[in-house]
């Protein structure tokens, strides 16, 4: 008898995909080529915003190498193949959906309006050259501010697409008069978005044998993708395969439907050839999903002793050109993280998404969440200096108390109502002060000032959301060799997902996790899957996983019995094995079994994370360097604490260059600045600190795992934490940091308004009533 | 991001690619290190029809210093003048060297390369100019010599004509006794700089006898800076003397706003790296002259020209 396997979840187990990855032996859509194939390059508008009066092909099609051209008028009823919204419609959306190629405008510098098929990749590029679009440029229309203007969308005359209320249904102009005092402020955030090293990259396919198309390279929402995909080219479903390869990092953005996840198919489909396509960098700067634009109005009611009792909140949301398939969801995510760890007895917020001639928004790692968490704990810490108090008293006063949990917060009276689980807030706020040494860390901070440094202490509270649904599946199937193979709907975009699922796998079936093994990379093998995003892949797809490895041993008993001639209750599961009383055992492999499951959840898990950073300001130079990022979090369970760090880091150091370095800039023409890695600054290892991390575990009651959401719990924090520092760092009242980026350039500018008293450039006005 | 199609010619001496640059005519370019050029090549900034290899010439690799000049050959690597040990009248090249690029873009990027491309932030152009560099152009038929304080003309645009190739740059080596300083800022480690600044300086008694100051990032070309090398020569140096030298340096700065940064701040971050490269070059001269520094706030260690090398 076997003794039996030690459970791995909760061990470091090392990723089963590093191995092959490290050394360069991955799949990427680069990597994948068939037989025959053309290449397909993407010509795009050079202009924010103009009629597209005609595109001319011909000089492009005489070139020697060019296989084809296409502009929108050689697609059949181009204009109703609209990309649809996946998830968060609003009023107007239809309106506003995307064609895969420019109808008659374009409408951000970037947008496709004609593609081409050469013979090679570069012999693309040049027939590219060659195609000549005729235009009359519109003015553009680039500030959510002003909804007027320059009209983008004939249906959408105010360029306002939609707008979402928030509310908890308080009476809050009741808690206004009421307040000892009232904070208005205006923040903004800068726009940016995720940067996967690897950019996307299609290659299409008619099955030669049986005429199915085969997609290779998308990831995130396969199955949703496939059904769209299926729709435009008014194909059955089941005429798709979507093929996920190795993805070099998704973040939110990649893996979304875009233009090419219809154009690439069809040009395959149209040309009876495979086709390929691999976006390149400066493209990748226009087409891939932007994110984060927001102006945010916040006004807070408060006691004297900083006691919260309400806010009122707007945001205008800069939604780019055309609304994606993630339609408003980053404006809704602001409206319903606002609120945050704390108790608050009223509040309401307005979220509206504006159209404006930029490449379109998207949802990126912690989409509204990190937003929502850098206006409320900015706002927070201006509170506090007004009324004189320690920002981590303030945020103590708030917090919701353990014996508050499940705490519930009303969202409006056709929206859900939000259940904050398993936790312990306050408790974990003071871990982290603890690990961190806030007091010492303060009287450092008072040595140093005295001799005259720039040196500043943040920190920062929020709720993280994971564990969305509503289903995942998941298919077992004891394989021939002995091992497990669980096919998952969920996708793998570099987070880990083969190892983590595997590890579930294996302690559910009691075998060891060697003889487990993920399969998620098309849409053959499993029916349905919802995707990768929202920090639900362990937690939901875990879910999935252990309900059809449970099945499986169900199968296998009765088929163990059944093959043994005994009653059910006569056999015994002893890992993959079924044994009868008598000694006779049989293997699950042996039987053949395979069994499928479906996890649906309505849920969504809330967890805590609290964050603290030091940093000093060069006041010469304007540079802020990050001393110290200290991070607590509750990860419910971590499957992989390897796997859990890595992510807890990665998004720190990912927020870290979202508020100090990166940026989407605009001229006021609508063109765009930043299309290289020279101007968009990604965080290097020079920027980036040593992250302190840790973690509490207060497992989810929503899931079969206990885990809740680590994937977008790092970053969430980031902006608001290292804005908290430098405020601190710049001005004892904490008062100057409210938009982003903080590059050199705006800290001394900063370090300007500060020094002078008063200080100018503050709007923020603290009312007494 | 691929390059439109060019004809690729290797040659081995610099007298093939002047013939080839002749032949080639205004669309010739010469690929060194590529680190510029290929990047150019692929956002197709750059079209040349014709790309002369000269990475194999094998007689412009090489660093020579002795009392009076320090001549390096053209397409000598920036890691191979990194590597090098020099006296420490030129501590302002072992501060730049390691700011320009990254470690792996240092072993292809080439020293001519990169006074030849003239990026207005580029780090050489202004050793160039604080050492007084005098640059061979070699020709058809003809070879010339021009100093460093003429040969820059523009964002990108030099004395070199389209049929010239430089081979050589020499270095002018400071009085004896005096002392260097290069300071740089740029946001990430490895960018191009906002601005940066050489310094050089020679107190005899007390009193400033020599001093060179350039900087790059500051305008369309780097710049000798000519009123604040006057603002201290014959002062005392204090610091008051450094603080006008550094705002003078300013001044003769012909900044403009760009996305990364307002002029404002490009001007503050200049006079602040002059500052703080005067009083390091002028804190080398206490060993030198037994001069003390008067107590100006020291550079952070962070913005010291070499941080993370």
């Amino acid at each position: 008898m076997l003794a039996a396997e030690p459970k791995s979840v909760g061990r470091p187990v090392l990723r089963k995909e590093d191995n092959r990855l490290i050394k360069g032996l991955g799949c990427y859509v680069a990597d994948v080529n068939r037989p025959d194939q053309v290449y397909a390059r993407i010509v795009r508008s050079q202009v924010a915003h103009a009629k597209l009066l005609g595109v001319h092909l011909e000089e492009a099609r005489a070139r020697p190498g060019c296989v084809a051209a296409f502009a929108a008028t050689d697609i059949p009823d181009i204009a109703q193949k609209k990309i649809p919204v996946r998830i968060t419609p609003s009023r107007l959306d239809q309106f506003a959906l995307q064609t895969p190629l420019a109808v008659d405008k374009v409408r951000y510098v970037g947008e496709p309006i004609a593609v081409v098929v050469a013979t090679d990749p570069y012999v693309a590029e040049d027939v590219a050259e060659d195609v000549w679009a005729e235009m009359e440029e519109l003015p553009p229309h680039l500030d959510p501010l002003s909804a007027g203007g320059s009209v983008l969308h004939e249906m959408v005359p105010d360029n306002i697409v939609g707008d979402i209320d928030t509310s908890n249904g308080e009476d809050v102009d009741g808690l206004f008069r009421n307040a000892d005092v009232l904070l208005h402020q205006r923040f903004s955030i800068h726009r940016h978005s995720a940067a996967p090293l690897e950019p996307r990259g299609l290659v299409a396919e008619a099955d030669p044998q049986t005429g199915r198309l085969v997609v290779w390279g998308p990831t995130k929402v396969k199955h949703f993708n496939k059904r769209v995909l299926a729709s435009m080219l008014d194909l059955p479903d089941n005429r798709i395969l979507l093929i996920e390869p190795d993805v070099g990092g998704g973040f939110g953005p990649r893996g979304e439907f875009y233009p090419e996840d219809f154009l690439i198919p069809w040009l395959a489909l149209r040309l009876k050839r495979p086709v390929k396509w691999i976006e390149d960098r400066a493209e990748n700067f226009v087409a891939l999903n932007h994110s984060r634009e927001h102006v945010i109005d916040l006004t807070i009611a408060a006691q004297s002793d900083g006691t919260l009792l309400g806010f009122r909140c707007t945001d205008w949301c800069s939604v780019g050109a055309y609304v994606r398939t993630t339609g408003l969801t980053v404006a809704k995510l602001v409206g319903l993280h606002l609120s945050g760890p704390y108790r608050w007895r009223g509040f309401s917020s307005k979220v509206i998404g504006v159209l404006t001639n930029k490449t379109p928004l998207g949802t990126y790692r912690g989409p509204g969440e990190v937003e929502a968490t850098f206006v409320r704990e900015r706002a927070l810490d201006i509170l506090a200096a007004k009324l004189g108090l320690d920002p981590t008293d303030i945020r103590r006063r708030n917090l919701i108390p353990a014996e508050a949990l499940p705490y519930r917060v009303e969202t409006g009276p056709r929206s859900e109502t939000l259940e904050y689980g398993s936790g312990n807030y306050p408790a974990m706020f003071d871990r982290l002060l603890a690990n961190a040494g806030y007091q010492e860390l303060k009287d450092e901070q008072a040595r140093r000032r005295e001799l005259g440094e720039a040196v500043g202490i943040g920190v920062a509270c929020f709720l993280d959301q994971g564990g969305i649904g509503p289903f995942e599946q998941a298919r077992v199937v004891a394989e021939v060799d002995g091992t497990f193979t669980g096919y998952v709907g969920v996708a793998s975009v570099g987070q880990g997902v083969q190892t983590a699922l595997a590890q579930i796998l294996a302690d559910e079936i009691g075998v060891s996790v060697d003889r487990a093994r993920i399969l998620h990379h098309d849409t053959d093998s499993i029916e349905d899957g919802m995707g990768a995003y929202a920090s639900r892949t362990t937690s939901v797809g875990g879910s999935a996983l252990v309900l059809a490895a449970r099945q499986l041993k169900d199968n296998a008993r009765r088929a163990g019995a059944q093959r043994f001639g005994v009653a059910e209750h006569e056999v015994e599961l002893r890992a993959d094995e079924v044994w009868a009383r008598d000694g006779r055992v049989v293997t699950f492999r042996a039987l053949e079994c395979e069994a499928s499951a479906r996890f649906e959840t309505s849920a969504i898990d809330f967890s805590f994370g609290s964050v603290l950073a030091t940093v000093s300001v060069d006041r010469g130079t304007g540079r802020v360097r990050v001393e110290r990022y200290v991070g607590h979090y509750d990860v419910g369970r971590a499957v992989n604490p390897l796997i859990v760090r890595g992510q807890l880091e990665g998004g720190a150091a990912q927020g870290i260059g979202g508020i100090l370095l990166e940026e989407l800039a605009y001229d006021d023409r609508g063109q765009p600045l930043c299309t290289s890695f020279m101007d968009y600054m990604l965080p290097t290892l020079s920027e980036v600190p040593y992250i302190e991390t840790a973690w509490s575990e207060f497992p989810s009651e929503d899931n079969l795992i206990g885990a809740k959401g680590a994937g977008e719990a790092g970053i969430i924090g980031s902006m608001a934490v290292i804005a908290n520092a430098v405020a601190d760092a710049l001005d004892p009242d904490r008062m100057v940091v409210t938009s982003t980026p903080l590059r050199a350039d705006r800290v001394l500018g900063l370090l300007r308004a500060s020094s002078s008293a008063p200080p100018h450039g503050i709007s923020s006005t603290l009312d007494s009533t | 991001m691929k390059p439109p199609p060019f004809h690729y010619v290797r040659c081995s001496s610099a007298a093939d690619a002047v013939a080839l640059l002749s032949e080639g005519g205004e669309d010739a370019k010469l690929l060194a290190g590529g680190q510029s050029l290929v990047p150019l090549l692929n956002f197709r900034l750059a079209r040349p029809s014709l790309l002369v290899d000269i990475n194999h010439i094998e007689d412009l690799d090489y660093v020579r210093e002795d009392e009076a000049e320090l001549c390096i050959g053209a397409l000598t690597r920036q890691a191979t003048l990194e590597r090098t040990s020099l006296r420490s009248c030129w501590d302002a090249i072992a501060e730049a060297v390691p700011l320009i690029g990254h470690y792996p873009t240092r072993f292809r990027g080439t020293v001519g390369g990169s006074i030849a491309h003239a990026d207005p932030s580029a780090e050489i152009p202004v050793l160039c100019l604080g050492y007084g560099a005098r640059l061979t152009l070699v020709g058809a038929g003809n070879q010339r010599i021009v100093v460093a304080d003429d040969f820059f003309l523009g964002p990108f645009m030099t004395l070199i004509e389209p049929s010239e190739i430089l081979t050589d740059v020499c270095l002018t080596a400071p009085p004896l006794g005096a002392s260097t300083a290069f300071e740089e800022f740029s946001e990430r480690h490895g960018d191009f700089a906002l601005a940066s600044v050489f310094a050089g300086m020679q107190l005899i008694d007390g009193v400033c006898s020599w001093v060179r100051i350039a900087a790059a990032g500051v305008g369309p070309t780097p710049v000798r800076a000519a009123a604040a090398e006057a603002a201290l020569l014959g002062s005392r140096a204090s610091d008051a003397d450094l603080r006008e030298a550094a705002a003078a340096l300013a001044s003769e700065c012909s900044i403009r706003d760009d996305f990364h940064c307002s002029a404002k701040a490009r001007s503050e971050i200049a006079n602040e790296l002059a500052l703080r490269a005067l009083t390091r070059a002028r804190g080398k001269q206490v060993g030198v002259a037994g001069r003390r520094s008067e107590g100006l706030h020291q550079p952070s260690s962070e913005s010291s020209a070499g941080e993370d090398n």
